[in-house]
C-alpha cells in the first residue's frame, strides 16, 4: 500500500507525495517549443528544480529525515551500501 | 541465469504513460506492495530528475523452497529511475536487495516518445540464482514463470 516503511513516516510521505505528484505532472510536459532549443531547455529545468524546491522543498526535507532514520533503525543502509559496491550503478543504464 | 523481454507498445501521449508508471502504487492490483518511499531525489545538470526508491513486497514462496534457509518471503527493492522531459524517455532499474544468493532479478524498463501521442515500452530482465544445493535451475525457472505472470498481471 502507499505506506512509508514507517509508519509514523506515512503522513509526511501522503502529503510529499501529493506535492510532488501534482508539481511531476507539469514537469513532464515541456512545451515544444522549449524542448527545441538547449538554451530553453536549461531555463527550463532551473525554473522547474526552483518550484519544485519552493513548493515541496519543506515537506521533502521532513520526511527525507524520518526515513533516512527509519532505514539506519532498520538496518537498511547496511543493505544500499552492499548493493552499490557489488553493483555499482551511478544512475540507471543508458540507451545506445 | 535467465533472460525476459517485452515491448509495447502503448496508443497513449508519453507524459501520461509515465506519470502512471510512477504512480502505480498503490493500486488494487498491487495488495504485495507493502511499502515505498522516496530515499533520493535529485536533478542532474541537464534537468532530469533521478529517483531512488526502496519498496517492500511480499510474495509467497513455492512449496518447494527449503524453510528455515529463506525464512521470510518478503523482499526489499531498490528502485532508480531518470526521467528526461525534453528527450521524452524514463528510465529505470529495479533490482532485490535481499535474498540475493536465492534469487536475483535486476529489471529493466524504458518508456520511449515512439511519435506523437504513442509510447513504447521495453521491460528486460536478468534473473540469477547462486544457490546451489541442485536448486539453481529450478529457483531460476520459477524465478522466470513468476516474472512472467507478473508481467501480465500488471
Amino acid at each position: 500500500m502507499a505506506h512509508s516503511l514507517e509508519e509514523r513516516c506515512t503522513p509526511l510521505k501522503l502529503e510529499y507525495d501529493s506535492c510532488f505528484n501534482s508539481w511531476f505532472e507539469g514537469y513532464l510536459e515541456p512545451a515544444v517549443s522549449v524542448s527545441a532549443s538547449s538554451e530553453n531547455r536549461a531555463k527550463y529545468s532551473r525554473e522547474k528544480a526552483e518550484e519544485y524546491e519552493r513548493k515541496c522543498g519543506k515537506i521533502w526535507a521532513s520526511y527525507r529525515d524520518c526515513v533516512q532514520k527509519a532505514v539506519e533503525d532498520k538496518g537498511l543502509d547496511g543493505l544500499l551500501e552492499q548493493a552499490r559496491t557489488e553493483n555499482p550503478l551511478k544512475e540507471p543504464p543508458r540507451m545506445s | 541465469m535467465r533472460f525476459f523481454s517485452q515491448s509495447f507498445l502503448y496508443d497513449d501521449p508519453w507524459p501520461i504513460v509515465s506519470l502512471a508508471f510512477f504512480l502505480r502504487y498503490p493500486n488494487p492490483y498491487a495488495s504485495h506492495v507493502i511499502s515505498c518511499d522516496v530515499i533520493s531525489r535529485q536533478f542532474t545538470p541537464s534537468g532530469s530528475l533521478l529517483t531512488t526508491r526502496i519498496i517492500l513486497k511480499t510474495s509467497t514462496l513455492p512449496r518447494w523452497a527449503p524453510r528455515g534457509i529463506i525464512s521470510r518471503s518478503e523482499s526489499w527493492i531498490l528502485e532508480e529511475s531518470e526521467v528526461d522531459p525534453h528527450g521524452k524517455v524514463v528510465r529505470c532499474l529495479t533490482r532485490n536487495l535481499d535474498h540475493v544468493k536465492a534469487l536475483q532479478i535486476r529489471e529493466t524498463q524504458t518508456f520511449n516518445q515512439v511519435e506523437e501521442g504513442k509510447t513504447l515500452q521495453t521491460t528486460e530482465a536478468r534473473i540469477v540464482s547462486r544457490f546451489g544445493w541442485g536448486l539453481t535451475k529450478q529457483i531460476e525457472n520459477y524465478g522466470l514463470a513468476r516474472f512472467r505472470k507478473n508481467v501480465q498481471r500488471v
